[in-house]
């Protein structure tokens, strides 16, 4: 820490300005997770500063902090030309020339390209000049992209244009500072390319951009130097030029995650014929088109693919939270009809979904009942719970998974992500679940619980649990899963039963449409 | 599994943040114990009738009503949802059981009690099956009840409840009114279905984050369907204590009982935003509003002010709850 501050210092010898942005000491803990343990960061005109580091390392917090959607617990922001301030909301941060390209853009879909720009600019009683408007909208669009009309409606726009009006919205107010939150996950290579340009450009005219990403080959790129955040804490922070490659996945996930990521531990693949689950035609109208896949028991199947390819939905839909219109699910090669979750869990399927604290969790349970949610036909004789039985098995499951704090008794909001999530999947192998669909199973996860989580899910497929995964982070996929299916607008596109020729590179060409099907 | 030894996941000790979640509980706590406090200091320094054992009796007794409906209220609001016909239950079912209780005191009884769950029901089904809001769903239904208790005897009232049925809703054993009685005797079976069943953890489950409830395989509508009918239910049995102190049935019995069983619920640690209450919390939201009202009679002060009292009282439990409680 001390060491990395002091070598930002040294950084600072290129340029004698005083920096754009200075974040200092930033400290911030949610509901007993220190997310940022004292953060320093800065940014200078002109330059394109990387922001990296896993899910849950600190990076969003970070930002949320910047761009006033939370304050900080304690530390310091100064702005040039303001010096230190307390940024209220997102408003204010606006005024104060700092605008964010967010990863979903939040723009009104019904409304069009310029009003979209001066959303929130206009007074409430005032008449909108609309033709003003439109005039100023065009004039900020044409060095970023001369052919989008500013008439368009929104909701006709595709993601890269979409990011372009968020990032024109930013100008519009005079941004000086300029935040991207992983801004390729949802483009293809090409798209990714033509924002790189407009990056370019915003830091010739002098703005400064602060890129967060975690892909590395998107980080040399593009950016002049580099932080590397892990568990709340600046890990590194030089010139993108003066770290290679390996050594910032090492700053990154950490040695031990590191070389699991370099040398895959794969376990066996599946045993013989037998299918646990198997998908034939399966279609959601807009969603998915006929999906046929198969996991084996003792089988890890990875799902890859861009955010919105229809990987969160087809779990959903084979666990019965979503509708499907056609197609068949079989379930140890029978055919099943899954109407609702309790159908699933029935059927020994479980999900472990993206946002746990949304989707998995109830915030103001304690563990033990948390864990309990899904067993009540255990847990419960003719209505009343047999409480004794479940606090025993929750013991087991804590001293198993070294589940910390070791306390049932605890709001499991209290815990961190990584015990949340074992937690989940104690919740699940309770209810006997031989089928496990993880959807991102180490989001928002500190890096040591993450490979926790991953040798146990190497265990449940050792034990002969059949598992369908969805990782956005490649190296996980990779290192993880025995077969790896590519999902793109919806269709599963390709299916790998050999993992060992594929890379990070080509899986993202791959999910993106770039190379043709195999 | 046996974790290796080297990746032991730093331990984060939640210590302030768990601690900064105790305090403002415990501040709202404290914020309602302090304002009872005040409240009996206040009336007992002003008045020299309050703080005598009569009266006191005398507030169990007229809270009970109010408690008995805020501990279903309790129950819908721990969902996250909200009962507002709780007022026109309480008087349709008050009517009904007057009507038939000249004939057959147990049929009087079990139809009454059977029409607040038929429109607990009715509630829980709309708001359930058909996924309309809550609000809007008992707001109507407030509005259809109060109607169909006005249509059974074109508005009129109904005199002479029966003797026995009167003994047994709004008499005394050893002293004590039936009623408080009643009122606790409820709040503690529902203190218990909190803590003891599976339909009670339900309960926090789905107001606690519905969409979690739902993906581990909890029925909601029918955990939903069960704390309207409850709601109901409890609703018909304030009304037959109302008509049993009474002496008579009318039409319009139980108007505006929702706002103070709401209250009662909220000053009782119930939270708008779900997974939070307990039953017995609701006879102390039911005492304080009780014992302002008589406070406030004993001090001439008259009863439309009361009422701006009492929306000022609910508004600003409502206010605690959202300030210690709201969450990002």
């Amino acid at each position: 820490m001390t060491n990395s501050s002091q070598n930002m210092q040294l950084q600072g010898g290129d340029s004698s300005s005083k920096p754009l942005l200075e974040l200092r000491s930033i400290t911030k803990a949610f509901a007993g997770v220190q997310a940022l343990k004292g953060v320093d960061f800065d940014l200078k005109a002109g330059e394109v500063h990387a922001l990296m580091g896993e899910n849950g390392a600190g990076k969003s917090t970070l930002m949320k902090i910047l761009f006033g959607v939370q304050p900080p617990d304690s530390g310091t922001i100064a702005i040039e030309g303001h010096g230190e301030v307390a940024i209220d909301d997102p408003r204010h941060a606006l005024a104060l020339g700092v605008g964010l390209v967010s990863q979903e853009p939040s723009l009104v879909p019904q409304l069009d390209v310029a009003q979209n720009i001066f959303l929130g600019q206009t007074d409430a009683l005032s008449v909108v000049k609309r033709g003003e408007f439109r005039a100023r909208a065009k004039e900020i669009l044409k060095p970023l992209a001369p052919r989008l009309s500013v008439t368009t409606r929104v909701s006709s726009l595709g993601m890269a244009e979409l990011q372009v009006v968020e990032i024109a919205r930013t100008l519009a107010r005079g941004a000086k500072i300029i935040g991207f939150d992983e801004p390729t996950s949802s483009l293809t290579p090409a798209e990714r390319d033509g924002l790189f340009a407009l990056i370019r450009q915003l830091k010739g005219s002098g703005k400064g951009i602060i890129y967060i990403s975690h892909r590395i080959p998107e980080v040399y790129a593009i950016s002049d130097r580099v932080t590397v955040l892990r568990d709340g804490l600046v890990v590194a922070s030089r010139a993108t030029s003066e770290i290679d490659p390996d050594e910032l996945i090492n700053l990154i996930a950490g040695r031990r995650l590191a070389e699991e990521l370099h040398h895959p531990i794969k376990v066996d693949a599946g045993r013989g014929g037998s299918e646990a689950l198997k998908l034939e035609g399966v279609c959601a109208a807009g969603k998915l088109y006929d999906i046929n896949l198969t996991v084996r028991p003792g089988e890890i199947f990875g799902l890859a693919g861009l955010v919105g390819s229809g990987r969160t939905e087809l779990v959903r839909c084979i666990f019965g939270a979503d509708r499907k219109d056609a197609g068949t699910i079989f379930v140890n090669g029978k055919p099943l009809d899954i109407r609702r979750p309790s159908d699933a869990i029935a059927a020994g399927i479980a999900l472990i979904p993206e946002d746990r604290r949304k989707q998995a969790l109830v915030p103001v349970m304690d563990v033990e009942r948390n864990f309990g949610l899904a067993n009540y036909g255990q847990y419960a004789s003719s209505g009343f719970l047999r409480l004794k039985q479940r606090r025993k098995d929750i013991g087991r499951y804590i001293e198993e998974m070294a589940i910390r704090p070791r306390r049932a008794g605890v709001r499991i909001r209290n815990l961190s992500g990584g015990n949340q999530q074992k937690v989940v999947i104690a919740r699940w192998l309770q209810s006997g679940a031989r089928i496990l669909l993880f959807d991102e199973p180490t989001r928002g996860i500190d890096v040591g619980a993450k490979f926790e989580i991953h040798e146990l899910m190497r265990r449940l497929a050792k034990d002969g649990c059949a598992l369908l995964v969805i990782s956005s982070e490649l190296p996980e996929v990779l290192a993880l899963c025995n077969r790896i299916g590519i999902m793109r607008g919806g269709r599963l596109v390709n299916t790998f039963d050999d993992c060992s020729q594929l890379n990070e590179d080509l899986l993202m060409k791959y999910a993106s449409g770039e190379v043709a099907l195999v | 599994m046996t974790p290796p030894p080297s990746s032991a996941a730093p331990v984060e000790t939640p210590i302030t943040a768990q601690k900064k979640g105790i305090q403002l509980e415990w501040v709202r706590r404290a914020s309602v114990v302090v304002g009872v406090a005040l409240l009996f200091i206040i009336f007992s320094v002003l008045t020299s009738s309050f703080y005598q054992p009569a009266n006191l009796l005398d507030i169990l007794l007229q809270s009970s009503i109010n408690a008995m409906i805020a501990v279903g209220m309790t129950l819908v609001v721990m969902t996250r949802g909200i009962d507002l016909s709780v007022g026109s239950v309480v008087g349709l079912s008050s009517m009904i059981a007057a009507s038939l209780l000249q004939g057959n005191l147990v049929l009087g009884i079990a139809a009454g009690m059977l029409i607040g769950v038929f429109c607990g029901l009715v509630n829980g089904f709309l708001i359930a099956k058909l996924k309309l809001p809550d609000f809007i769903v008992t707001l109507g239904m407030l509005s259809i009840y109060r109607g169909a208790a006005l249509i059974y005897t074109d508005g009129k009232p109904i005199y002479g409840i029966d003797p026995l049925f009167r003994a047994i809703f709004a008499g005394e054993v050893a002293g004590i009114p039936t009623p408080v009685l009643l009122a606790l005797a409820i709040a503690v079976l529902a203190f218990l279905l909190v803590r003891y069943t599976a339909l009670g953890e339900q309960i926090i489950a789905v107001g606690g984050n519905e969409e979690a409830a739902r993906l581990s395989g909890i029925n909601i509508d029918r955990v939903k369907i069960c704390v309207y009918a409850i709601s109901g239910l409890l609703a018909s049995l304030a009304g037959f204590v109302l008509i049993g102190r009474v002496g008579a049935a009318e039409p319009i019995g139980g108007t505006g009982f929702e706002l103070q069983a709401i209250g009662a619920a909220v000053i009782g640690g119930a939270s708008l935003f779900g997974g939070e209450g307990n039953p017995l919390g609701s006879l102390v939201g039911a005492l304080t509003l009780g014992a302002m009202q008589n406070g406030l009679t004993l001090l001439n002060v008259p009863s439309f002010w009361q009422l701006v009292a009492t929306g000022v009282v609910v508004i600003l439990a409502v206010f605690a709850d959202q300030a210690t409680r709201r969450r990002k």
